[in-house]
């Protein structure tokens, strides 16, 4: 380990330094490109919202955002061991476009042409048992696509209209199940659409 | 001791032995001469440039705050990148004319600007809740930092995110979150080899905050009891830093010696914690992984022991021991009936403790036993149900044996005493 640290006192500091900050900005960097390479290579999924418990209303300038696909019944997954909070939902078209949930696996499963597998984490539903580690009967999941962030005072105005079942989302969904949202729609007509840098 | 005090001290010992003629005056200056210049500190211009700094830095923060959503999202993202990239450029200046004290604060600050860039970039782009994940992130790019900057800034700012990474797994998860133990092990070895007194008192701390958020992990596991287990992981940080402290290069014992301190002063007040407030048998199991951490913390202390050929470890093996029993429940008295045995065990624990400390001649360890004796005996008076007179009694007998015990050591102590 000194040898180490003899190697690192004969590069120049001012390098050193260039370094560091160079290595942080690329890691801000990946996050964006991930993100449009989500947007660009997802397949396009379309979510129907539904109204938010009042306590998590508009925080700030974000809309909080819950879909008929948050809350799904664990199904066979029920009374298994839940080895942590990672899951996978597969997901098809119904009446009227909007995607809806086919079936819950703990890992990822093949999916039919038409279908979909999203990535998500359980928030609540995967303590149960008598050690608090088997799947419930129910499961509240999280896909990441839950906070849409807007223009300053605009937030309202999408909040009235997701609580009376006007907002929908489009989003982005890659092979591995990552989500990203594409589309805003209100009234099926696109509200806002993310750019991709 | 600071290097400055410990050169205040050594030069009123030197004047004081060259009056007593102790020493003459080339011998002093020889001493003098031995020892390295003092480092520069913090001067007052440091300080009030620092504020400066600080106050230019707000303002900039607030204005572009103010214009946030005016500004268009590449500009916005291209302002972030550059403010991480502009707090290393003035790092790398301070560093080249010098300073090092506001080029390790500039480190700092470029870290914490990247961990605000994460939190907006995840705004602007509306980027996943993982919150924990944006820690790790946050908490590894300032890592990066440390370790290519040496800065003690960055990797307090590195500490502090990974503790909040572990704190939101562990409640995510309701378990240990093990990958902690990675990142701290490359923030202990930074630790060591900077031979830094900040950095090591850092990586400590942080050991201390993930046994705690495992406690809280394992009593929502409902694994193993909680307090139990973060007895035992006090018990291993003390007995590994008095391993580590035992043998090796100067920066790794300095290194355990500080683990060292912070596990005697955690047990301490933990265990009188547990006096005051838990009673009755542990809600849950003691698994035997977790009972394995606690043994091994008694273990290595009687290693180090041995290493060292000192009694001082063994009987901090011995306080670890007791508390370890206390902590187990096994010492509880099922009835009405007070747990006096649970209570002398406690005592007996700190009391260990402070003559460890003694023998050692390390103060931290002797007043962690010191207030981890105060604690015990507030908490034996605080958690007492109807009359206090069984508790005087109890204290008075404990007193009386600890006197009888003095007064056993002191008759070899004073044959031993040169005459």
């Amino acid at each position: 380990m000194m040898r180490l640290v003899q190697i690192f006192g004969r590069i120049p500091r001012v390098l050193l330094f260039a370094a560091a900050a160079l290595i942080q900005v690329a890691l801000i960097a990946v996050m964006v490109v991930d993100h449009a390479r989500i947007l660009r290579e997802g397949a396009e999924v379309t979510l129907q919202t539904r109204p938010v418990d009042p306590r998590d209303f508009l925080r700030g300038d974000y809309v909080v955002l819950s879909y008929d696909i948050s809350s799904v019944p664990a199904g066979t997954l029920k009374d298994t061991p839940s080895s942590g909070k990672s899951i996978y939902v597969k997901l098809a078209p119904k009446a009227g476009g909007f995607y809806e949930v086919v079936s819950v696996h703990a890992e990822p499963v093949a999916v039919g042409s038409d279908e979909v597998l999203i990535h998500g984490r359980v928030t609540s539903g995967n303590t149960c048992g008598t050690q608090s580690r088997s799947y419930c009967e129910r499961l509240q999941i999280s896909y990441g696509i839950e906070r849409y962030f807007v223009p300053e005072g605009e937030g309202r105005e999408i909040e009235s209209a997701r609580n009376e079942g006007k907002v929908a989302i489009v989003a982005a969904v890659t092979a591995s199940g990552r989500a990203a949202i594409k589309r805003l729609l209100i009234d099926g007509k696109p509200a806002y659409d993310e750019p991709m840098f | 001791m600071s290097e400055r005090a410990y050169r205040q001290r050594l030069e009123a010992d030197i004047a004081r032995w060259q009056a007593d003629g102790v020493i003459t005056s080339s011998t002093a200056d020889a001493i003098r001469g031995a020892l390295k210049p003092v480092p520069d500190g913090v001067t007052i211009a440091t300080v009030v440039a620092i504020v400066g700094g600080l106050l230019i830095a707000a303002a900039f923060l607030a204005f572009i705050a103010a214009n946030w959503t005016a500004i268009a999202r590449p500009a916005r993202f291209a302002i972030l990148l550059a403010a991480i990239a502009g707090a290393y450029g003035i790092g790398a200046w301070f560093d080249r004319s010098r300073r090092p004290y506001l080029a390790d604060l500039a480190a700092g600050v470029g870290s914490i600007v990247f961990g605000a860039a994460i939190a907006l970039t995840g705004q602007m782009y509306h980027l996943g809740e993982d919150f924990a994940g944006g820690m790790l992130l946050f908490a590894a790019g300032a890592l990066v930092a440390a370790v290519l900057t040496s800065s003690r800034g960055a990797l307090a700012v590195a500490l502090v995110a990974a503790c909040f990474w572990s704190g939101m797994r562990v409640f995510e998860l309701a378990d240990v979150h093990l990958p902690f133990v990675g990142f701290w092990l490359i923030a202990a070895l930074l630790a060591v080899a900077w031979n830094a007194p900040v950095a090591r008192h850092l990586v400590a701390l942080a050991a201390v905050a993930w046994l705690i958020q495992s406690g809280f992990g394992l009593d929502r596991s409902h694994y193993a009891e909680p307090v139990f287990a973060i007895t035992a992981g006090f018990s291993l940080l003390l007995g590994a830093g008095l391993a580590f402290a035992s043998r090796g290069a100067a920066s790794l014992r300095a290194f355990g010696l500080v683990l060292s301190h912070y596990g005697a002063f955690a047990l301490a007040l933990t265990l009188a914690a547990l006096i005051a407030f838990a009673s009755g048998a542990p809600r849950a199991s003691l698994p035997a992984p977790v009972i394995a951490c606690g043994i091994a913390g008694a273990i290595l202390s009687f290693v180090a022991s041995l290493m060292e050929r000192r009694v001082g470890p063994a009987l901090a093996g011995l306080s670890i021991g007791f508390a370890l029993l206390v902590v187990s429940g096994r010492l509880r008295s099922s009835g009405i009936d007070e747990p006096w045995l649970l209570y002398a065990v406690a005592l007996a624990s700190m009391l260990c403790l402070v003559i460890s400390g003694m023998l050692d001649e390390v103060r931290p360890r002797v007043v962690a036993g010191w207030i981890g004796l105060a604690c015990v005996i507030a908490a034996i008076t605080w958690s007492v149900r109807g009359s206090l007179l069984p508790r005087a009694a109890f204290l008075a007998a404990s007193g009386g044996v600890v006197v009888v015990l003095a007064s056993l050591l002191g008759r070899p102590l004073r044959q031993e005493r040169p005459q």
